[in-house]
């Protein structure tokens, strides 16, 4: 909702400059938007005087004109006929920039100097058509500029306007709020008792089928009309709200739409068959064009106004092209009517046309409204189109609600509230925004809202105006008083925080990407067409393609995060997500919805750290490994265990991918992404990756913590060097040496894996420290010569080793 | 044969302290516990003492030895470590450090929002993304063709299943099964289709709400002045303006006093002095109607916030795209 200061004090008197009385509107609840200085663009456009305008002489359609500006005379080359001596007309001089960055410059025109422009109303920006130069009709100096010559130097505002205030989408609506605020009465350019009796016999017959889906129609004939461009007042008015005029009749029904907020209508009387109008609901097969050109087709249910045959307008849409006001119009019909609210919006929704008109009728447009905005309508086209209006029309009030009562209680108020009002000051605010306030009993009053107010049908509607008019900053401020509970902690969120810390000191990032992606991340992870994993939620009515289903994992956006930072040279990318995905449900209706884990290593191990002192490998598998270990361990999840990776994902590297099961069931994977995979993504790296079932993970137990005393003898130490052939799984050394389950033995370390100089090709050496210590003496040699005896025996024969010397 | 002992300590230390590199401490070490050294000259002398004298002589003796033997060693290691000349550590390098990963700025902020709610006694509850069309509206006295539905741009699955366009939903899904008192806060993932340099398609809201017998404006009022001086600055300006939501009546905007500008005005507040930062209200007689709850005997406020544009506030940034781009160079600055 748009107006100007200067349009708003046409209804009422104030005195706050344009920052207060934003202000002040915001506070009330109408939420300005914008203050601002309107046609800023054209402040440097002045007014000239044609002085003479002489022939070009090599040009027949041009003309040199001599112009004064303020005290310069300049000479101007202008192609528009209607340039002559005597007139006062726009002049954009060289440097000045012109709506769309127009800049002018001095010029030759076909061998003539000129320097500027004089310019149309289209040059301005003021109107569509360009017919000539704009005649500054009661200007009579030069070198003004034309903003103040046509009295655009206004200041607009613009009101976000909330749904429940319909009432003040009209420059009326505004001044009445002002009027409560102020104690300034309103002034109407026309007023409820000065209507005109509508009853007598009109020469055209009006009838509404369902008066609940057109609660009033008021119609009235006008004739010997002139259809032409309507008169300044008027298009500035327009103009300064951003609007177009478009000929005199048009114009009069925007302006007393948007002076009172009644959307108006003219149609062309003559092409109304039999002359008449019946308001119905669209017959299957219905056709209209509307006014912006479209051929709609109707549906059941869709209220339109149509003459004897056929539909003429969407109701409280838009009007149709075939009964439209043109140039030869003579003789109109004007309607000022009452839709229904959701059959308009419907209609709206349906057609994907929205208009001003619509937009209030969607919202409500007060009922009482109908029959003063039609005399507000006939009063200006009498005066601007020499149009007279026939005596008498139609009114059908049918479907207007009679006045409802509603009851407040002053201690309900008060309670909500945490106030302390009298009945007689609640009273006092209501009686101030016209509504009729009658006390009932002590504790309860009767208040009746003014038919404008339509928002208004409940005791909290009332206490919410009660509220607004004391003031909200008015209201004191307490803390409630709750019985002390316990907040339960929410265990996925608790293990979120924990898996973030220890990722964090993984020198990973936490990421967050959208939900919703690309249906081409199934392409590029290389599932087939028949792969389960391609079904997604699709979103209906997506911004982009790119964001068109709902993510069935976290590492496709994971991996567009990793090649955005390689493009940004930054390509020793750690990143991790906790996000939710989403699996499409039998049957429609709420998908799973599951938390994942995912983090994705790639670049340089130590990228993030002082080159000096680290070494600049590329991440190997151990380091992803290295991460979910330190994970399960910090997590305290011991019952997670890695096995082989079985799940042929074609997105992984086989020979570099291992699961997480924790209790003989999956709960993750982890691993280094196919070369495919990274190909599709763009990615010329290798990114590896953990993937992990959070809620799974939510799920487990982890260990409880528990004290074991320190150890009070000595630990001895054994290493020992084995020669095993490539093939043989150093991991399952390790763990076959701990299953032993010798009593002694406190911890088995892997330090080495050697290859190359005095080992012989297809072997390698696997160098194991073993620790034995007992709890209670201090080991003897020969105790410990036995067991490690043992275990270096059964390696040996189990994995065919053969021992190196030490 | 004391005195001989003590003039040998006198002459040694001096000794000692005379060395100022390596290359002489051989020498030293030849000359005072060498075989041929005073030390075993005194003690081959021993024999000739007094037989009385003898165990007190030899433990002087020792004493010495022992004493000059620390000296030695230190001075041997304070040399090895270039103490007494310039060092040879070079206290400019870097530091080792082992780098650390850091949050996502969001989730920053809505941890920090969480926590002071938390601090209040909330207890913090988590919804589905897709919602019914009956949670996110119906629920929230928001009827089909409702013009409150203009409000919110919504990505549709299908006819009655969306995308959340806000956390509101979780007030009717905790109601329906907990009877107050209530105090909760519901953070989560929303998403309206809008998209330029003001709007993502996908942000964070933090949803609160906390329902009671005698909840009043005045408590709700109170709860925001807290979150914010916390969340902000004790001496954020704030203020409360009428506003509309179909779930709350009366309802409120919450403006803070522009941290851009101290209040002064500037382009990131319009102007105005004053920043949009939640909106809130007493809780709709008719969203307690959906859940049975008797709103004769139960009142309660809710309230709504960003947590991109309280991120945007305190950080300062400029550009929402930035959130889900996940660049490095981003998400290191937090």
């Amino acid at each position: 909702m748009k107006f100007t200061v200067d349009w708003l004090k046409q209804y009422i008197d104030f005195s706050y400059d344009p920052q207060e009385l934003a202000d002040r509107l915001t506070m009330a609840g109408l939420e300005v938007d914008a203050v601002c200085e309107i046609f800023t663009e054209l402040k440097d456009v002045k007014v000239a005087e044609i002085l003479e305008a002489h022939p070009h002489p090599d040009a027949d359609r041009l003309q040199v004109c001599d112009v004064q500006v303020g005290e310069e005379k300049k000479r101007i080359v202008c192609g528009a006929p209607n340039a002559r001596p005597g007139i006062f007309v726009p002049v954009a001089l060289p440097g000045v920039v012109l709506a769309g960055g127009f800049k002018i410059k001095k010029s030759k025109i076909r061998g003539q100097a000129s320097e500027g422009m004089l310019c149309s109303a289209k040059e301005l920006g003021l109107a569509d058509d360009a017919d000539g130069i704009l005649e500054l009709a009661g200007v009579s100096e030069s070198g003004q500029s034309v903003v103040e010559a046509l009295g655009l130097n206004e200041t607009l505002i613009e009101v976000d306007l909330t749904p429940n205030r319909p009432d003040c989408a009209s420059v009326i609506g505004t001044a009445r709020e002002i009027a409560a605020m102020s104690g300034n009465p309103l002034k109407l350019p026309v007023g409820k008792d000065s209507l005109p009796k509508l009853n007598g016999s009109p020469s055209f017959k009006i009838s509404v089928e369902d008066d609940s889906l057109c609660p009033r129609y008021v119609a009235r004939r006008m004739t010997g009309l002139t259809v032409a461009p309507s008169p300044w007042w008027l298009q500035k008015r327009l103009i300064s709200v951003g609007q177009r005029p478009i000929n005199n009749v048009v114009d009069a029904t925007n302006f007393v739409m948007l002076e009172f907020g009644q959307p108006l209508h003219a149609f062309d009387f003559k092409k109304l068959a039999k002359a008449e109008v019946v308001v119905r609901t669209a017959r299957p097969g219905e056709k209209l064009t509307t006014l912006d050109g479209q051929e709609r087709d109707l549906e059941p249910g869709m209220l339109m106004v149509c003459d004897a045959d056929k539909p003429v307008a969407v109701a409280g849409v838009m009007g149709g092209g075939n009964s439209e006001v043109d140039d030869n119009t003579t003789e109109i019909l004007l309607e000022s009517a009452c839709f229904n609210a959701v059959s308009v919006r419907k209609t709206s929704r349906n057609l994907k046309l929205s208009t001003d008109a619509s937009y209030r009728f969607e919202r409500g447009v007060d009922p009482q409204l109908a029959p003063v905005a039609m005399e507000r309508l006939v009063q200006i086209l009498t005066d601007i189109a020499g149009a007279t209006v026939e005596e008498g029309g139609v009114d059908l009030a049918g479907g207007v609600p009679s006045p409802v009562e509603y009851t407040l209680r002053v201690s309900q108020t008060n309670r909500l509230l945490g106030t302390d009002f009298s009945a007689a000051r609640i009273s006092g605010y209501l009686s101030s925004i016209e509504m009729a306030v009658r006390q009932i009993d002590g504790d309860t009053l009767g208040v009746t809202p003014p038919s404008f107010r339509i928002d208004i049908e409940r005791e909290a509607d009332l206490i919410e105006e009660v509220t607004r008019l004391f003031g909200y900053n008015e209201i004191g401020t307490s803390l409630p008083v709750v019985p002390m509970s316990f907040a339960n902690r929410d265990v996925g969120r608790a293990l979120k925080k924990e898996v973030a810390a220890v990722l964090m000191a993984n020198s990973c990032y936490e990421a967050i990407n959208y939900s919703f992606v690309s249906p081409e991340h199934a392409d590029f992870l290389g599932f087939g067409a028949e792969d389960e994993r391609r079904q997604a939620v699709k979103i209906l009515n997506p911004l982009t393609e790119d964001q068109s289903v709902m993510r069935r994992s976290l590492l496709p956006a994971l991996l567009e995060n990793v090649r955005r930072n390689i493009n940004h040279q930054n390509g020793d990318a750690r990143l991790f997500e906790v996000g939710k995905v989403f699996v499409p449900t039998d049957g429609g209706g709420q998908p799973h919805e599951e938390t994942r884990l995912g983090v994705v290593l790639s670049g340089r191990r130590h990228g993030q750290a002082p080159a000096l002192y680290f070494d600049q490998d590329a991440t190997d598998f151990s380091d992803v490994k290295g991460v979910a270990l330190s994970l399960l361990k910090e997590l305290r999840l011991g019952q997670v265990e890695f096995a082989p990776d079985d799940q042929g994902n074609p997105y992984v590297d086989s020979s570099q991918a291992l699961l997480l099961v924790a209790d003989g069931v999956t709960i993750g994977q982890l691993g280094c992404f196919a070369k495919q995979c990274l190909k599709n993504f763009a990615i010329k790296q290798d990114v590896y990756f953990i993937d992990i079932h959070f809620d799974a993970l939510t799920a487990l137990d982890p260990a409880p913590k528990k004290f074991t005393p320190l150890p009070k003898y000595p630990s001895v130490q054994r290493d020992i060097a084995i020669l095993v052939p490539e093939s043989v799984a150093t991991g399952e050394m390790v763990s076959a040496m701990w299953d032993q389950r010798q009593k002694l033995v406190e911890c088995v370390e892997l330090f080495d894996v050697y290859r190359g100089k005095n080992i012989a090709e297809g072997f390698k050496s696997v160098a194991i420290s073993v620790t034995y210590r007992s709890h209670d003496k201090t080991l003897q040699e020969k105790a410990v010569a036995k067991v490690h005896q043992r275990i270096v025996d059964m390696v040996l024969s189990r994995f065919d080793g053969i021992l190196r010397e030490v | 044969m004391e005195e001989a002992l003590q003039a040998l300590k006198v002459e040694a230390s001096s000794d000692l302290a005379a060395i100022a590199g390596a290359n002489d401490l051989e020498p030293f070490r030849i000359k005072y516990f060498g075989r041929k050294s005073p030390f075993a000259l005194l003690m081959r002398q021993l024999g000739d003492a007094p037989k009385e004298d003898r165990p007190r002589l030899g433990q002087l003796a020792n004493e010495l030895k022992n004493d000059l033997q620390l000296l030695f060693d230190d001075k041997k290691a304070s040399l090895a470590h270039g103490a007494g000349e310039a060092s040879d550590i070079d206290l400019t390098l870097p530091g080792r450090m082992q780098p650390q990963g850091k949050l996502h700025p969001v989730t920053q902020i809505m941890e920090e929002i969480c926590e002071i709610f938390e601090g209040l006694g909330f207890t913090v509850a988590e919804g589905p993304d897709i919602e019914t069309d009956f949670y996110n509206f119906e629920a929230l006295n928001i009827p089909a063709h409702h013009p409150a539905r203009d409000m919110h741009d919504t990505f549709y699955v299908d006819d009655s299943i969306l995308l959340r366009t806000h956390t509101s939903p979780m007030q009717a899904r905790v109601m329906e099964t907990k009877e107050p008192p209530l105090r909760v806060i519901a953070p989560g993932k929303v998403y309206r289709c809008d998209s330029d340099i003001t709007h993502t398609p996908m942000f964070h809201q933090v949803e609160g709400f906390l329902v009671d017998s005698n909840v009043s404006f005045a408590d709700l009022k109170g709860v925001l002045s807290v979150f914010i001086a916390k969340m902000f600055d004790e001496s954020t300006p704030i203020r409360f303006r009428p506003s509309f939501f179909p779930f709350t009546e009366p309802s409120a905007e919450v403006d803070i006093g522009c941290v851009m500008c101290n209040s002064k005005g500037c382009r990131v507040c319009k102007q105005t002095g004053w920043l949009e930062i939640l909106g809130a209200g007493m809780i709709d007689p008719e969203v307690f109607k959906k859940v049975d709850y008797d709103p004769e005997v139960y009142s309660g406020f809710a309230f709504g916030l960003g947590v991109e544009r309280i991120a945007m506030l305190k950080y300062g940034i400029n550009d929402i795209r930035l959130y889900y781009e996940n660049d490095l160079r981003f998400l290191r600055q937090f």
